[in-house]
């Protein structure tokens, strides 16, 4: 690979990796309380953090764009904390990757926490279990596999943005040019070549990232450790 | 110093739970007031939706939506007028649930041992809580290889060695075939017995509570309907209004007088004069009480003492309370400071011309009077 396309490599790892931990803590949180929500306001926040599946990622885009810009509150209020503009930097493509990804690991997990349910939450509670100390002996075993899910898809959508990494970040090398965009940069000058290369290594990249997530998934028939949340759906297949 | 001790030994002895809770629904109200003696196994009877899991849940601190206050011993658990509310965590009550609620990603072991780790004064000794579940040869199994009562024995085993005050159990043995359910059982008795650990124990099966427990509480409807000595609390059931909670019987803990008579019987004795007798069985060989039980429809009445009849057990007594129903008499009828219930129809009762104060023998059967061993 070309030292430029190297670096588009590394651009997008660094922001991947960086959106997916910032996807876990928040997002694992929020799909917590989506899972547990009665009220009927969950609708409307469900509604928001799917938002970014139908949505044309241009749309997302050209409104974070606007709310970047120096002239507006967000914009103004990183440029006062950072003294750097937020508008076509590395922050302002990992921002809007949070948003544009959030549904693929809010999504998995909120199923997940629902699947779950309270009876061993409230069964660990009378043993003495805090609520911190449930979660992590407790939910975070029993949810490992939509743990893996989670982050794996929200990584692989993160690697495949296009449009929203186009209109907040610019196509600058070594800050915001990621894979995706030095693709189109090499089409748009006819070097079908390097476009090739870079197609095929994303190609064969993501299959194996999605392969491993469904491998993770498979009902394991022989090991005794559950792949799913949902046991009485294993009891049922394994009898 | 002394004082202090013995003051303290006594208090622990007179521990209570007093309970002050309404909770809402839509199909009934749970209202509950009262002050219960936490002392070996109290049972807790009522038939579906008689509020009596959402009872123990209050007293667990999962239900969330009750008004009023539950103090255990000198801790306060919950006082909505107060605003205070004790996390579950932090009561120090057991629960074992109906479904055992294992947790699939540890062993046998690793459940138990997720208690013990947060336990904060450990005393009980985890080696001898597995000996008494019986759990020593399946400590590396997985959950999910277990069967029900292997899973409830962990479940009880992994709540004992939370080390709580109180223990509540839940229909514990309400999925289980009839061996396992005798299995749990004696456990039961015999952890509560050697741990002298206070529970209370929810069924709808009379004949589970009747096996364990000295005290019975009776729910219908979110309301109590009775509290207080089993028997007694039987007995009084044999009279409950419209609808029959129980089947009406008389319900005894009565010395074994002889364990066989040398004719396949055992030997109970009533009282000075009288004796009941009743099939043997090697289960009350080593027993000093037996616990037995014998339904109203299998007794009948007899003016004059039977003389050539193939039925063993004849007792004289008085007839205390004529009570009908339809086509039906319940009789109460005191032998001693006994008192039997017996059913006849209406027709006997007239042609015996039965009344109360009227001296009668009771008949019954040996194979009528029922224990609870299957």
């Amino acid at each position: 690979m070309i030292n430029s396309d190297l670096q588009a490599l590394i651009t997008t790892l660094e922001m991947a990796t960086l959106t997916t931990i910032i996807l876990l803590i928040i997002g694992t949180p929020l799909a917590w309380a989506l899972a547990k929500m009665t009220s009927r306001f969950k609708i409307i926040i469900e509604a928001v953090v799917a938002l970014p599946l139908v949505l044309p990622p241009t749309v997302l885009g050209f409104y974070l764009l606007i709310a970047f810009s120096p002239e507006y509150l967000p914009g103004q209020l990183w440029q006062q904390a950072t003294g750097q503009q937020l508008a076509f930097s590395f922050s302002a493509i990992v921002v809007g990757s949070v948003l544009y990804s959030l549904p693929f690991v809010v999504q998995p997990l909120q199923k997940a926490f629902e699947q779950l349910g309270d009876s061993l939450l409230e069964a660990g509670a009378l043993l003495g279990a805090g609520p911190i100390d449930r979660f992590f002996s407790i939910v975070l075993p029993l949810t490992k596999a939509s743990f893996i899910t989670a982050a794996s898809l929200g990584f692989a959508h993160t690697v495949g943005e296009f449009g929203i990494i186009l209109m907040i970040g610019g196509n600058i090398p070594g800050e915001t040019r990621v894979l995706s965009i030095a693709l189109f940069d090499h089409v748009e000058a006819f070097d079908y070549a390097r476009a090739h290369l870079l197609s095929i290594s994303l190609l064969i990249g993501s299959m194996i990232l999605l392969a491993a997530i469904y491998w993770i998934n498979l009902p394991k028939k022989n090991r005794r450790q559950r792949s799913s949340v949902n046991p009485k759906q294993e009891e049922l297949n394994d009898d | 110093m002394t004082k202090a001790l013995l003051n303290k030994a006594t208090a622990d002895k007179n521990a209570q739970l007093d309970i002050n809770i309404n909770v809402s629904y839509p199909q009934f109200d749970l209202a509950i007031q009262m002050a219960m003696p936490l002392k070996g196994i109290t049972g807790i009877f009522g038939h579906s939706a008689s509020g009596k899991s959402t009872l123990l849940r209050a007293i667990a601190g999962l239900e969330k939506t009750l008004v009023g206050d539950i103090t255990l011993a000198t801790k306060m658990l919950v006082n909505t007028e107060q605003g205070y509310y004790l996390k579950p965590e932090a009561r120090q009550i057991g629960l074992v649930f109906q479904n055992s609620r294992l947790f699939e990603h540890l062993s046998v072991l690793g459940n138990l041992e997720y208690a013990v780790k947060r336990c904060k004064k450990r005393q009980l000794n985890l080696n001898e809580v597995i000996e008494l579940t019986e759990l020593t040869t399946l400590l590396e199994h997985q959950v999910n290889e277990l069967s029900g009562g292997q899973q409830q024995r962990v479940a009880l085993a992994r709540a004992i060695l939370a080390e709580p005050k109180l223990l509540l159990l839940d229909e514990p043995l309400s999925a289980l075939d009839q061996h396992s359910k005798t299995q749990l059982l004696k456990m039961m008795l015999n952890i509560q017995k050697k741990l002298n650990l206070p529970m209370l124990y929810v069924s709808h099966s009379l004949d589970e509570l009747q096996q364990v427990c000295d005290t019975l509480l009776v729910l219908a409807q979110g309301k109590v309907v009775n509290f207080g000595n089993i028997h007694q609390v039987i007995h009084q059931l044999n009279n409950f209004g419209e609808k029959a909670l129980i089947h009406q019987q008389t319900s005894l803990s009565l010395p074994i007088k002889q364990f066989d008579n040398g004719h396949g019987l055992s030997v109970l004795s009533l009282n000075a004069q009288q004796d009941i007798y009743l099939t043997s069985n090697n289960a009350f060989k080593n027993k000093k009480q037996l616990r037995c039980f014998i339904l109203a429809s299998d007794i009948s009445i007899a003016l004059t003492e039977p003389s050539n009849s193939s039925i063993v057990n004849h007792l004289f007594g008085t007839i205390k309370n004529i009570n009908h129903k339809k086509n039906k008499v319940l009789l109460t009828i005191t032998c001693g400071s006994q008192e039997f219930f017996v059913t006849i129809s209406a027709f006997s009762q007239q042609k015996l011309s039965l009344a109360t104060k009227q001296q009668v023998y009771l008949q019954f059967k040996a194979s009528a009077v029922r224990t609870f061993i299957h």
